[in-house]
């Protein structure tokens, strides 16, 4: 080192403390999804059916890719609803996440009072149980001696419920909503509370009702908050697989998570599981850079 | 904002409803833990047998069980201690040093946050079955993954941090002879105490519930954390031990979540009151 | 000033043709610190499969580079005798009484299903000592060597077993596997949740295509033997045909039953059944005798049922017990496969999976006079004469596993 200046060390010091977290990433999560292209665009051992990868560009073969795009859009696509199918829950769940969490969030924001703590930490402890035993607990709950069973027998004319565990689409769909709903609420807690109550003093000031400030003031206010719960919900929804298993059981309920699952352990279709990875990575590209791009904003991280 | 009206009854039932919905099945859940029968539906009676009555299936006499809970703690402190300091070096560095190449590692950080668990999870179980590396289907492999899934976390909670302190307390201990490594050790570090302490907290509690990574790089049942042995008796013949293993696990959590937070709590006591919440500690907020 | 207004510094162009030239690099460099693909035994990949069959006997080589174990070799001390087996498939007291008996630890890893549990056999990183496969995947295991050869003289408790298996067609002279459970595939059904005699159905296999007892039935989630009964319902009796029409038939007909009935597809019978998950289910015959001891909201065993053709006419298969390359303990594995094979565990073994053993001192007859079988499952046991005249789920040669598993993909991803 030529120079032997403070500034000059101080530029050196960081680029030595982010080097080993950056050789990090590289190695372990951009070598992996490389691995998966070379998987994808690679061949097939013909007797045992396990991946050969190609690493070099120039070797690349596109016959396992094409094979799922056919099957995807083809008009022997039997890809292509489960991929709708999971757009359609998707949206569907993340819908019925924010009509939940916007109320929720509001009231703990601006209207909780001396219990926001308390209520803050009930809205948080979901994070620190695992999803897993959340869903065991609907399992049992929903299971056919089950006390939710018993509930809707009581009250419904489903004496035995209506065989929610065996392959209902709303099943599954409840239970997205269930496990992502927290990812919801926190972000729109910090936006709703963001808002200051002067804003608000002020509109009713000049004569808004509360309706009218809400939807004029404290809604688009609270857009971006509301952008973000979405995309943090949303995304770790496109390669659940596991609540699909849980709460079903039966293909009428296959998401793009299950293709994936079923296809990365099977001889024979790792390229294709590496090409369903593609397809949802593509997919979830545009609202993962736009979570970035809302991130990186500096006055979306400062209060 | 102090006028109630039926408006704010209505949502503050909803949130109460909400509430009960989101918290009572794991309730129920925990209370079957103690459920004197077989079932994990119709209430027997009170009693410990899933815990360490029953010889042959309760917690403390199966072995898988135990083998699942030790392997997820040891999973959980390895990962942690790997990718707290790793983060926060790595927070420290995209922080300060300018140019291309840390923005793209940003943006990548970033990236890693929100992709979903299963690509990452599967492109790692391909690197590893088909490249010879370090790396094994089991500990190894699993470690690589969490550290991989969670180094985000601690990156942008201590960015946070700094976005807050500002670089006017690292430029005054070197206008005062300090050397940049001595200002960064001495004078930032400490300061970001908190947010490490949040960061590893944080870390340990989210490690030890993880699903996906863990149970794609697993190698034989010594290598099964509990959300894998959850999962897996779930779609089989549980009993009311799997009960048991997850309020356990919760029970876990918790400890160290409130551990973390009275310590949090505590290195935060000369600070403003809405950066020492329980929501500024798990950055959610 | 001028220096700011270049594009690149010197110190961004180094920096950047680093980061190229490392990237460049690296991708060559995978390519030669990859792969581990299987090869056989003899250091060359196989380019055929043989498959055996009744028809089609095959006696595996053992390559001079795979030896069996010497003779009289003392067992590993303080070990962990690592098995690889489907969950609640091998009772506890009899892995608890092996452990006490030689002072060692068995650490049990379960699976799925066979595809799951092949791939990770095959990655051979796990150090699995036993596995518990079927023989629709030995032409696999053994072609990429895989598997140890058996040294007989630890395993003297074959003879406990049929006569038949030391010289089995998927194994001459039982070189590489021993017996474990025999079964057959039926259709399973409470009787007080469905009503249904499916005896008397002129096809029983029909009766998963009844809309009557849609979203309350289950098949089996095994491609081979979901896709076998589809093809049995058509009269087809080849059950590992290659025959693209016959393919066809079973695809149009599987995605039929998505749309009819919508089964679930899962192979947890043996709880789900008893539990009142659904009332109807294809079934392993060991599973329907398991039922009864899971039996949940007050369901009886008596209203367990079994269907099984009486001719004989259906899916009869068996389980194998085999000792992998990459066992740590090959002693104690040869050992755990004799102890398993021994009668009077054997029998210990029954009564708890409900999986019946090939042992000579089982008389079928007298199983449901012993109380192994309650009476009403009766078609339940296995018989051997089935063996003579029911199919068997061979194993497929590459290709046309292919075009199965391309049939049973589209089946699972719910079109």
């Amino acid at each position: 080192m030529p120079d032997t200046s403070s500034g000059q060390r101080v530029r050196l010091l960081w680029p030595l403390l982010a080097a080993p977290g950056m050789v990090w990433m590289a190695l372990l999560f951009v070598t992996p999804l490389y691995v998966v292209l070379a998987i994808v665009f690679g061949q097939i051992d013909p007797v045992f059916r396990s991946p050969l990868p190609a690493w070099l560009p120039w070797e690349w073969d596109f016959t396992q890719f094409n094979f799922v795009i056919d099957h995807v859009f083809g008009a022997d696509g039997y890809f292509g609803p489960a991929l709708v199918r999971t757009a359609v829950y998707v949206v569907v769940a993340s819908s019925m996440c924010v009509l939940i969490a916007y109320p929720v969030a509001y009231y703990t924001a601006r209207c909780a009072g001396r219990y926001k703590a308390l209520i803050l930490t009930l809205l948080i402890a979901p994070f620190w149980i695992s999803y897993m035993m959340r869903m065991l607990a609907w399992v049992n709950l929903l299971q056919d001696d089950g006390l939710a069973t018993r509930a809707i027998s009581a009250l419904t004319l489903f004496p035995s419920g209506f065989g929610q565990l065996n392959g209902q689409a709303s099943t599954v769909v409840l239970g997205l909503v269930y496990g992502y709903v927290p990812y919801m609420i926190l972000p729109l807690f910090a936006g709703l509370d963001r808002i200051p109550a002067a804003t608000l003093e002020a509109a009713r000031d000049l004569g808004a009702s509360r309706l009218e400030a809400f939807r004029r003031v404290t809604l688009p206010l609270s857009r971006p908050a509301i952008v973000a719960g979405v995309l943090l919900t949303c995304l770790p929804m496109l390669g659940d697989y596991f609540t699909n298993d849980l709460l079903s059981g039966s293909p009428r309920t296959t998401t793009a998570g299950n293709l994936i699952n079923n296809s990365a352990t099977t001889a024979g279709q790792t390229g294709q599981a590496g090409a369903f990875v593609l397809i949802v990575l593509l997919v979830a590209l545009v609202p993962m850079l736009l979570f970035v791009r809302t991130t990186r904003d500096p006055s979306a991280v400062r209060s | 904002m102090t006028r109630r009206g039926s408006g704010h009854r209505v949502l503050a039932a909803a949130t109460v409803l909400y509430l009960l919905w989101s918290l009572l099945p794991v309730l129920v859940a925990v209370l079957f833990s103690f459920n004197d029968s077989r079932s994990r539906t119709s209430w027997s009676g009170f009693s410990m047998r899933w815990y360490y009555g029953d010889l042959e299936r309760s917690v403390w006499f199966d072995d898988s069980l135990q083998t699942a809970l030790i392997h997820t703690l040891r999973l959980g402190v390895i990962a942690t201690l790997i990718t707290v300091p790793l983060g926060v070096a790595l927070a420290l560095g995209l922080d300060r040093w300018r140019g291309r190449l840390p923005a793209g590692a940003n943006i990548t950080v970033l990236l890693a946050f929100v992709l979903p668990e299963t690509l990452l999870a599967v492109a790692l179980l391909f690197m590893v079955t088909t490249l010879v590396t370090p790396l094994q289907l089991g500990l190894s492999g699993q470690v690589a993954g969490l550290v991989t899934f969670q180094l985000s976390y601690p990156v942008i909670l201590v960015r946070a941090r700094l976005l807050t302190i500002g670089e006017q307390y690292e430029e005054a201990a070197i206008d005062l002879g300090a050397s940049p490594v001595a200002a960064v050790r001495r004078v930032l570090l400490p300061m970001l105490g908190p947010a490490i302490l949040a960061s590893t907290v944080l870390v340990f509690a989210d490690v030890i519930d993880n699903f996906v990574i863990v149970r794609y790089l697993s190698g034989d049942a010594a290598t099964e954390p509990t959300s894998v042995k959850i999962y897996n008796s779930a779609r089989a013949a549980p009993t009311p031990a799997l009960n048991a293993l997850a309020s356990l696990m919760l029970a876990a959590s918790l400890l160290a979540v409130l551990a973390g937070y009275a310590l949090y709590r505590f290195l935060t006591r000369g600070e403003r009151a809405d950066s020492r919440g329980l929501g500024a500690f798990t950055g959610e907020v | 000033m001028a220096a700011q207004r270049r594009l690149w510094t010197r110190r961004q162009l180094l920096v950047r043709a680093a980061v190229s030239g490392a990237a460049v690099s690296g991708v060559s460099a995978l390519g030669g610190c990859s792969t581990r693909t299987p090869s056989s035994a003899t250091g060359s990949t196989p380019t055929k499969l043989r498959i055996a069959s009744p028809d089609n006997p095959v006696t595996w080589p053992i390559p001079g580079d795979n030896p069996p174990i010497e003779d009289g070799l003392a067992p590993e001390r303080g070990a962990t005798l690592r098995l690889y087996n489907y969950a609640d498939y091998l009772a506890p007291a009899v892995m608890k009484a092996f452990e006490e008996l030689y002072d060692v630890d068995i650490s049990l890893s379960t699976f799925n299903n066979a595809d799951e549990a092949l791939a990770k056999v095959r990655s051979a990183t796990i150090p699995f000592d036993v596995y518990f496969p079927s023989y629709d995947q030995i032409g696999k295991l053994v072609s990429a060597g895989l598997l140890q050869p058996l040294n007989h003289s630890y395993i003297p408790h074959i003879s406990d077993a049929w006569p038949v298996f030391t010289d089995p067609w998927y194994d001459g002279e039982w070189r590489y596997t021993v017996p474990y459970a025999i079964y057959t595939t039926g259709i399973g059904w409470r009787a007080d949740l469905v009503d249904v005699d499916v005896g008397g159905y002129e096809n029983p296999y029909d009766v998963f295509w009844d809309d009557r007892y849609a979203g309350d039935l289950a098949v089996i989630d095994d491609f081979h033997t979901a896709m076998g009964m589809v093809l049995l319902r058509n009269g087809i009796t080849d059950l590992n045909t290659a025959d693209p029409d016959q393919l066809e038939i079973v695809r149009a007909d599987l995605l039929d039953l998505t749309e009819q009935t919508r089964p679930k597809v899962t192979i947890t019978m043996y709880n789900d059944l008893p539990g009142g998950q659904y009332g109807l289910t294809q079934m392993w015959s060991g599973d329907a005798v398991n039922a009864q001891y899971y039996l949940g909201g007050g369901a009886r065993k008596e209203d367990l049922r079994f269907w099984f053709p009486e001719d004989g006419k259906g899916m009869v298969d068996n389980d194998l017990m085999v000792v992998l390359n990459s066992a740590r303990n090959p002693v104690l594995a040869h050992l755990f496969l004799d102890y398993v094979l021994e009668a009077k565990n054997s029998i210990a073994n029954f009564s708890w999976t409900g999986y019946q053993p090939p042992q000579r001192s089982i008389d079928p007859e007298r199983l449901v006079g012993q109380g192994y079988v309650p009476p009403n499952l009766r078609s339940a046991v296995v018989r051997e004469e089935y063996f003579t005249s029911g199919y068997r789920l061979l194993e497929l040669p590459p290709e046309v596993d292919t075009a199965w598993h391309q049939v049973w993909q589209e089946f699972k991803a719910g079109a």
